[in-house]
Protein backbone atom coordinates (compact mmCIF):
# COMPACT_ATOMS: atom_id res chain seq x y z
CA UNK A 1 0.00 0.00 0.00
CA UNK A 2 1.34 3.30 -0.88
CA UNK A 3 1.68 6.11 1.89
CA UNK A 4 -1.47 7.86 2.42
CA UNK A 5 0.06 10.34 4.74
CA UNK A 6 -1.19 13.63 5.33
CA UNK A 7 0.78 16.79 5.57
CA UNK A 8 -1.30 18.81 7.92
CA UNK A 9 1.40 21.83 6.83
CA UNK A 10 1.61 23.72 3.89
CA UNK A 11 -0.98 25.93 5.08
CA UNK A 12 -3.63 24.77 3.01
CA UNK A 13 -7.08 23.66 3.90
CA UNK A 14 -5.49 20.13 3.57
CA UNK A 15 -5.96 17.49 6.94
CA UNK A 16 -7.59 20.96 8.52
CA UNK A 17 -10.61 18.59 8.90
CA UNK A 18 -9.10 16.26 10.59
CA UNK A 19 -7.21 18.25 13.28
CA UNK A 20 -10.11 21.10 13.79
CA UNK A 21 -10.47 19.58 17.35
CA UNK A 22 -6.50 20.08 17.76
CA UNK A 23 -6.69 23.66 16.69
CA UNK A 24 -10.01 24.50 18.68
CA UNK A 25 -9.51 22.30 21.88
CA UNK A 26 -5.60 22.08 22.85
CA UNK A 27 -2.71 24.40 22.59
CA UNK A 28 -2.02 27.14 24.83
CA UNK A 29 -3.86 29.22 27.56
CA UNK A 30 -3.12 31.83 29.70
CA UNK A 31 -5.35 33.16 31.94
CA UNK A 32 -4.27 36.96 31.09
CA UNK A 33 -5.58 36.32 27.50
CA UNK A 34 -9.00 36.29 26.48
CA UNK A 35 -10.31 33.36 24.71
CA UNK A 36 -13.22 35.91 23.06
CA UNK A 37 -16.42 34.93 20.62
CA UNK A 38 -15.96 30.94 21.23
CA UNK A 39 -19.54 30.96 23.49
CA UNK A 40 -21.36 28.15 22.43
CA UNK A 41 -18.19 25.92 21.47
CA UNK A 42 -18.49 24.11 24.51
CA UNK A 43 -21.99 23.21 24.48
CA UNK A 44 -20.78 21.32 21.29
CA UNK A 45 -19.78 18.48 23.91
CA UNK A 46 -22.31 15.83 23.16
CA UNK A 47 -22.47 12.38 23.58
CA UNK A 48 -22.80 10.69 20.48
CA UNK A 49 -22.11 7.20 21.70
CA UNK A 50 -25.71 7.25 22.60
CA UNK A 51 -26.32 6.33 18.28
CA UNK A 52 -24.10 3.07 18.89
CA UNK A 53 -26.36 1.25 21.45
CA UNK A 54 -29.78 1.85 19.83
CA UNK A 55 -31.90 -0.24 17.62
CA UNK A 56 -31.22 1.45 14.67
CA UNK A 57 -27.78 0.48 14.86
CA UNK A 58 -28.22 -3.27 15.53
CA UNK A 59 -30.61 -3.85 12.60
CA UNK A 60 -27.69 -1.76 10.52
CA UNK A 61 -25.22 -4.59 11.64
CA UNK A 62 -27.84 -7.04 11.14
CA UNK A 63 -28.11 -6.40 8.01
CA UNK A 64 -24.97 -5.86 6.84
CA UNK A 65 -23.80 -9.20 8.34
CA UNK A 66 -26.62 -10.18 6.51
CA UNK A 67 -25.28 -8.98 3.39
CA UNK A 68 -21.74 -10.14 3.71
CA UNK A 69 -21.06 -13.09 1.61
CA UNK A 70 -18.05 -14.89 3.96
CA UNK A 71 -17.00 -16.45 0.73
CA UNK A 72 -16.41 -13.69 -1.46
CA UNK A 73 -13.82 -11.76 -1.59
CA UNK A 74 -13.67 -7.75 0.11
CA UNK A 75 -16.77 -6.79 -1.79
CA UNK A 76 -18.57 -3.43 -0.10
CA UNK A 77 -22.26 -4.13 0.65
CA UNK A 78 -23.66 -1.83 -1.36
CA UNK A 79 -25.54 1.02 0.46
CA UNK A 80 -24.05 0.42 3.83
CA UNK A 81 -21.38 3.25 3.85
CA UNK A 82 -24.25 6.38 2.90
CA UNK A 83 -25.99 4.28 5.48
CA UNK A 84 -23.71 4.84 8.34
CA UNK A 85 -23.01 8.50 7.45
CA UNK A 86 -26.78 9.29 7.69
CA UNK A 87 -27.49 7.46 10.95
CA UNK A 88 -24.61 9.24 12.59
CA UNK A 89 -25.36 12.68 10.86
CA UNK A 90 -29.01 12.54 11.91
CA UNK A 91 -28.12 11.37 15.32
CA UNK A 92 -25.08 14.36 16.12
CA UNK A 93 -27.45 17.01 14.37
CA UNK A 94 -30.61 16.15 16.65
CA UNK A 95 -28.72 16.40 19.35
CA UNK A 96 -26.80 19.65 18.63
CA UNK A 97 -30.11 21.80 17.00
CA UNK A 98 -31.85 23.58 19.42
CA UNK A 99 -28.96 23.75 21.68
CA UNK A 100 -26.68 26.02 19.96
CA UNK A 101 -26.92 28.96 18.34
CA UNK A 102 -24.81 30.72 16.06
CA UNK A 103 -21.18 29.48 17.13
CA UNK A 104 -22.59 26.05 16.31
CA UNK A 105 -23.39 26.64 12.91
CA UNK A 106 -20.13 28.58 11.88
CA UNK A 107 -18.44 25.57 13.07
CA UNK A 108 -20.55 23.16 11.33
CA UNK A 109 -20.05 25.08 8.20
CA UNK A 110 -16.07 24.85 8.84
CA UNK A 111 -16.40 21.41 9.18
CA UNK A 112 -18.48 21.42 6.15
CA UNK A 113 -16.26 23.15 3.89
CA UNK A 114 -13.08 21.39 5.31
CA UNK A 115 -14.85 18.02 4.75
CA UNK A 116 -15.78 18.98 1.08
CA UNK A 117 -12.37 20.27 -0.02
CA UNK A 118 -10.83 16.62 2.53
CA UNK A 119 -12.66 14.84 0.07
CA UNK A 120 -12.12 16.36 -3.06
CA UNK A 121 -8.40 15.87 -1.96
CA UNK A 122 -8.71 12.40 -0.73
CA UNK A 123 -10.70 11.17 -3.85
CA UNK A 124 -9.46 8.02 -4.18
CA UNK A 125 -10.09 7.42 -0.27
CA UNK A 126 -13.97 9.09 -0.86
CA UNK A 127 -14.24 6.35 -3.51
CA UNK A 128 -13.29 3.56 -1.75
CA UNK A 129 -16.00 4.71 0.94
CA UNK A 130 -18.88 4.97 -1.61
CA UNK A 131 -17.83 1.49 -2.50
CA UNK A 132 -16.82 1.47 -6.08
CA UNK B 1 -7.82 47.11 19.17
CA UNK B 2 -6.86 43.64 21.38
CA UNK B 3 -4.20 41.65 19.88
CA UNK B 4 -4.45 38.22 18.68
CA UNK B 5 -1.79 35.67 19.55
CA UNK B 6 -0.83 32.96 17.46
CA UNK B 7 2.20 31.87 19.59
CA UNK B 8 5.07 32.04 21.48
CA UNK B 9 8.60 31.44 20.33
CA UNK B 10 12.23 32.26 20.63
CA UNK B 11 13.02 35.78 20.00
CA UNK B 12 16.58 34.23 17.96
CA UNK B 13 14.21 32.17 16.04
CA UNK B 14 14.24 33.07 12.03
CA UNK B 15 12.33 35.94 11.21
CA UNK B 16 8.91 36.01 9.64
CA UNK B 17 8.18 36.31 6.34
CA UNK B 18 7.22 40.14 5.70
CA UNK B 19 3.58 40.34 4.92
CA UNK B 20 2.26 37.05 6.54
CA UNK B 21 -1.76 37.28 6.66
CA UNK B 22 -3.08 36.18 9.84
CA UNK B 23 -6.69 36.13 10.87
CA UNK B 24 -9.87 38.34 10.13
CA UNK B 25 -11.52 39.65 6.54
CA UNK B 26 -9.50 41.67 5.33
CA UNK B 27 -6.22 39.60 6.92
CA UNK B 28 -4.73 41.13 9.60
CA UNK B 29 -0.63 41.35 9.27
CA UNK B 30 1.35 39.13 11.55
CA UNK B 31 3.81 40.99 13.40
CA UNK B 32 6.04 39.95 16.04
CA UNK B 33 6.35 41.60 19.42
CA UNK B 34 9.70 40.99 21.51
CA UNK B 35 10.84 40.60 25.07
CA UNK B 36 13.97 39.50 25.97
CA UNK B 37 14.37 35.72 24.75
CA UNK B 38 11.00 35.52 23.98
CA UNK B 39 9.23 36.48 21.01
CA UNK B 40 5.32 36.55 20.48
CA UNK B 41 3.29 36.17 17.05
CA UNK B 42 0.64 38.45 17.21
CA UNK B 43 -2.09 40.49 14.76
CA UNK B 44 -4.74 42.85 15.59
CA UNK B 45 -7.51 41.09 16.55
CA UNK B 46 -10.99 41.28 14.14
CA UNK B 47 -13.64 43.16 16.04
CA UNK B 48 -16.00 39.94 15.79
CA UNK B 49 -13.34 36.67 16.00
CA UNK B 50 -15.58 33.64 15.58
CA UNK B 51 -14.26 30.24 14.92
CA UNK B 52 -14.54 30.36 11.34
CA UNK B 53 -12.47 28.53 8.83
CA UNK B 54 -11.00 30.90 7.27
CA UNK B 55 -9.14 31.91 10.04
CA UNK B 56 -8.90 28.44 12.06
CA UNK B 57 -6.71 28.07 8.86
CA UNK B 58 -5.10 31.09 8.82
CA UNK B 59 -4.25 30.49 12.77
CA UNK B 60 -2.93 27.09 11.67
CA UNK B 61 -0.73 28.43 8.72
CA UNK B 62 0.94 31.33 11.02
CA UNK B 63 1.97 28.62 13.38
CA UNK B 64 2.91 26.29 10.98
CA UNK B 65 5.05 29.03 8.79
CA UNK B 66 6.68 30.18 11.89
CA UNK B 67 7.27 26.66 13.43
CA UNK B 68 9.71 25.96 10.30
CA UNK B 69 11.90 29.04 11.75
CA UNK B 70 12.25 27.49 14.90
CA UNK B 71 10.21 25.81 17.87
CA UNK B 72 6.98 27.23 18.56
CA UNK B 73 4.03 27.51 21.27
CA UNK B 74 1.04 27.34 19.55
CA UNK B 75 -1.95 28.79 21.23
CA UNK B 76 -5.39 27.49 21.35
CA UNK B 77 -7.30 29.51 18.84
CA UNK B 78 -9.22 32.26 19.79
CA UNK B 79 -6.43 33.22 22.42
CA UNK B 80 -6.66 37.60 22.60
CA UNK B 81 -5.03 40.28 24.62
CA UNK B 82 -6.35 43.55 25.88
CA UNK B 83 -3.00 45.20 24.11
CA UNK B 84 0.45 44.56 23.03
CA UNK B 85 1.71 45.69 26.45
CA UNK B 86 -0.16 42.92 28.08
CA UNK B 87 1.34 40.70 25.86
CA UNK B 88 5.01 41.36 26.77
CA UNK B 89 4.08 41.78 30.27
CA UNK B 90 3.00 38.17 30.20
CA UNK B 91 6.03 37.37 28.08
CA UNK B 92 8.50 38.65 31.01
CA UNK B 93 6.78 37.51 33.96
CA UNK B 94 6.42 33.78 32.64
CA UNK B 95 9.60 33.82 30.77
CA UNK B 96 11.05 31.00 32.89
CA UNK B 97 8.05 28.89 32.18
CA UNK B 98 8.14 29.91 28.21
CA UNK B 99 11.57 28.95 27.79
CA UNK B 100 11.47 25.58 29.76
CA UNK B 101 8.43 24.58 27.08
CA UNK B 102 10.47 25.70 24.11
CA UNK B 103 13.73 23.60 25.64
CA UNK B 104 11.42 20.64 26.08
CA UNK B 105 10.08 20.66 22.72
CA UNK B 106 12.98 21.39 20.13
CA UNK B 107 13.11 19.88 17.49
CA UNK B 108 10.02 17.90 17.40
CA UNK B 109 6.29 18.38 16.12
CA UNK B 110 3.22 16.50 16.48
CA UNK B 111 1.80 13.91 14.40
CA UNK B 112 -1.85 13.12 15.07
CA UNK B 113 -3.10 9.46 14.27
CA UNK B 114 -7.20 8.81 13.50
CA UNK B 115 -7.99 5.43 13.59
CA UNK B 116 -11.16 3.84 11.79
CA UNK B 117 -12.15 0.79 11.31
CA UNK B 118 -13.22 -0.46 7.57
CA UNK B 119 -16.63 -1.59 8.83
CA UNK B 120 -17.14 -4.72 6.24
CA UNK B 121 -13.61 -5.85 7.17
CA UNK B 122 -14.11 -5.61 10.83
CA UNK B 123 -17.53 -7.28 10.31
CA UNK B 124 -15.93 -9.99 8.79
CA UNK B 125 -12.90 -10.25 11.40
CA UNK B 126 -16.20 -10.96 14.08
CA UNK B 127 -17.73 -13.38 12.18
CA UNK B 128 -14.60 -15.33 11.87
CA UNK B 129 -13.74 -14.68 16.04
CA UNK B 130 -17.04 -15.20 17.17
CA UNK B 131 -19.13 -18.68 16.77
CA UNK B 132 -22.05 -17.77 18.48
CA UNK B 133 -22.24 -14.81 16.45
CA UNK B 134 -21.75 -16.45 13.19
CA UNK B 135 -24.08 -19.20 13.58
CA UNK B 136 -26.65 -16.75 14.78
CA UNK B 137 -26.23 -14.91 11.35
CA UNK B 138 -26.48 -17.66 9.70
CA UNK B 139 -29.78 -18.84 11.22
CA UNK B 140 -31.02 -15.36 10.52
CA UNK B 141 -30.13 -15.44 6.94
CA UNK B 142 -31.87 -18.85 6.02
CA UNK B 143 -34.54 -17.72 7.81
CA UNK B 144 -34.53 -14.76 5.35
CA UNK B 145 -32.88 -12.37 7.57
CA UNK B 146 -34.54 -13.43 11.04
CA UNK B 147 -37.39 -11.56 13.11
CA UNK B 148 -36.98 -8.28 13.89
CA UNK B 149 -36.28 -9.48 17.81
CA UNK B 150 -33.63 -11.86 16.42
CA UNK B 151 -32.29 -9.24 13.81
CA UNK B 152 -31.80 -7.08 16.89
CA UNK B 153 -30.06 -9.47 19.02
CA UNK B 154 -27.45 -10.27 16.07
CA UNK B 155 -27.02 -7.06 15.78
CA UNK B 156 -26.51 -6.42 19.48
CA UNK B 157 -23.68 -9.23 19.66
CA UNK B 158 -22.25 -7.49 17.19
CA UNK B 159 -21.95 -4.10 17.89
CA UNK B 160 -20.83 -5.19 21.27
CA UNK B 161 -17.79 -6.97 19.38
CA UNK B 162 -17.28 -4.02 17.63
CA UNK B 163 -16.73 -2.22 20.51
CA UNK B 164 -14.64 -4.62 22.50
CA UNK B 165 -12.65 -4.76 19.07
CA UNK B 166 -12.33 -0.55 19.14
CA UNK B 167 -11.20 -0.91 22.22
CA UNK B 168 -8.74 -3.30 21.22
CA UNK B 169 -7.44 -2.17 18.51
CA UNK B 170 -6.90 1.25 20.07
CA UNK B 171 -4.40 0.09 22.79
CA UNK B 172 -2.96 -1.89 19.95
CA UNK B 173 -1.95 1.51 17.86
CA UNK B 174 -0.95 3.10 21.40
CA UNK B 175 1.37 0.26 22.18
CA UNK B 176 3.04 -0.01 18.55
CA UNK B 177 3.48 3.44 18.03
CA UNK B 178 4.26 4.87 21.38
CA UNK B 179 8.43 3.79 21.55
CA UNK B 180 8.98 5.80 18.59
CA UNK B 181 7.57 8.90 20.04
CA UNK B 182 8.71 10.99 22.97
CA UNK B 183 5.21 11.55 24.37
CA UNK B 184 1.84 10.42 23.50
CA UNK B 185 -0.81 12.46 24.23
CA UNK B 186 -5.14 11.13 23.66
CA UNK B 187 -7.32 13.44 21.91
CA UNK B 188 -11.01 13.85 22.52
CA UNK B 189 -12.97 10.29 21.95
CA UNK B 190 -16.42 9.93 19.88
CA UNK B 191 -17.21 7.75 17.53
CA UNK B 192 -15.93 9.20 14.45
CA UNK B 193 -12.81 7.19 15.43
CA UNK B 194 -11.96 4.48 17.53
CA UNK B 195 -8.65 6.14 18.30
CA UNK B 196 -7.42 9.70 18.64
CA UNK B 197 -3.90 9.83 19.54
CA UNK B 198 -0.70 12.76 18.88
CA UNK B 199 2.72 11.45 19.44
CA UNK B 200 5.18 14.13 20.15
CA UNK B 201 7.40 12.79 17.40
CA UNK B 202 11.49 14.38 17.05
CA UNK B 203 11.81 15.59 13.48
CA UNK B 204 15.03 13.12 13.13
CA UNK B 205 12.70 9.95 13.75
CA UNK B 206 9.67 11.31 11.48
CA UNK B 207 10.28 9.34 8.74
CA UNK B 208 10.46 6.28 11.28
CA UNK B 209 7.13 7.21 12.65
CA UNK B 210 5.46 6.93 9.32
CA UNK B 211 7.16 4.21 8.37
CA UNK B 212 5.68 2.26 11.53
CA UNK B 213 2.22 3.94 10.74
CA UNK B 214 2.73 2.06 7.14
CA UNK B 215 3.71 -1.06 8.46
CA UNK B 216 0.39 -1.13 11.20
CA UNK B 217 -1.42 -0.46 7.68
CA UNK B 218 -0.26 -3.08 5.98
CA UNK B 219 -0.44 -5.49 8.88
CA UNK B 220 -4.35 -5.02 9.92
CA UNK B 221 -5.44 -4.06 7.05
CA UNK B 222 -9.64 -3.50 8.71
CA UNK B 223 -7.85 -0.32 10.51
CA UNK B 224 -8.24 2.96 8.61
CA UNK B 225 -5.29 5.26 9.60
CA UNK B 226 -4.91 9.01 8.91
CA UNK B 227 -1.86 10.56 10.00
CA UNK B 228 -1.61 14.46 10.34
CA UNK B 229 1.63 15.94 10.78
CA UNK B 230 3.88 17.44 11.46
CA UNK B 231 2.06 20.03 13.79
CA UNK B 232 2.59 23.14 15.76
CA UNK B 233 2.58 20.68 19.21
CA UNK B 234 -0.64 21.74 20.23
CA UNK B 235 -1.38 18.61 22.19
CA UNK B 236 2.03 19.14 24.02
CA UNK B 237 2.51 22.68 25.32
CA UNK B 238 0.87 22.86 28.82
CA UNK B 239 2.80 20.43 30.36
CA UNK B 240 -0.23 19.98 32.72
CA UNK B 241 -3.52 20.75 31.72
CA UNK B 242 -4.83 19.68 28.56
CA UNK B 243 -5.02 16.42 28.40
CA UNK B 244 -8.40 15.98 30.05
CA UNK B 245 -9.73 19.30 31.50
CA UNK B 246 -11.55 19.61 27.99
CA UNK B 247 -11.54 16.34 26.38
CA UNK B 248 -15.07 16.61 25.98
CA UNK B 249 -15.44 19.74 23.95
CA UNK B 250 -14.70 18.06 20.31
CA UNK B 251 -16.99 14.97 20.93
CA UNK B 252 -19.14 17.23 18.42
CA UNK B 253 -16.18 16.52 15.79
CA UNK B 254 -16.68 13.08 16.33
CA UNK B 255 -19.65 13.64 14.76
CA UNK B 256 -18.76 15.43 11.88
CA UNK B 257 -16.27 12.79 11.29
CA UNK B 258 -18.12 9.87 11.52
CA UNK B 259 -20.53 11.51 7.88
CA UNK B 260 -17.79 10.38 5.05
CA UNK B 261 -20.38 11.57 3.00
CA UNK B 262 -21.56 14.46 4.43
Amino acid sequence: MTVATQQGGGGGSSGLYDVLELILDRGLVIDAFVRVSLVGIEILKIDIRIVVASVDTYLRFAEACNRLDLEAGPRKPAGLPELTGQLTESGARGKTKGALAGAAETISDAFQQARDEGRERQGDRAARRRGE
Amino acid sequence: MSTYVYGITRASSSPLRQDMDGIGDPPRPVRVLRQGELAAIVSDAPDQLRPKRRDLLAHQRVLDEAGAGGVVLPMRFGSASPDDDTVTTVLAERADLFLERLRALDGTAEYNVKANHDEEAVLRLIMTDHDDIRSLAETNREAGGGTHEQKIRLGEMIAAAVQAREATDADLLQQALRPMADAVSAGPQSTGWLANLSFLVDRGSAEQFLASVDALRQEHPHLELRVNGPLPPYSFVDAASSQQAEGGTAEAFGAAAAEPNG
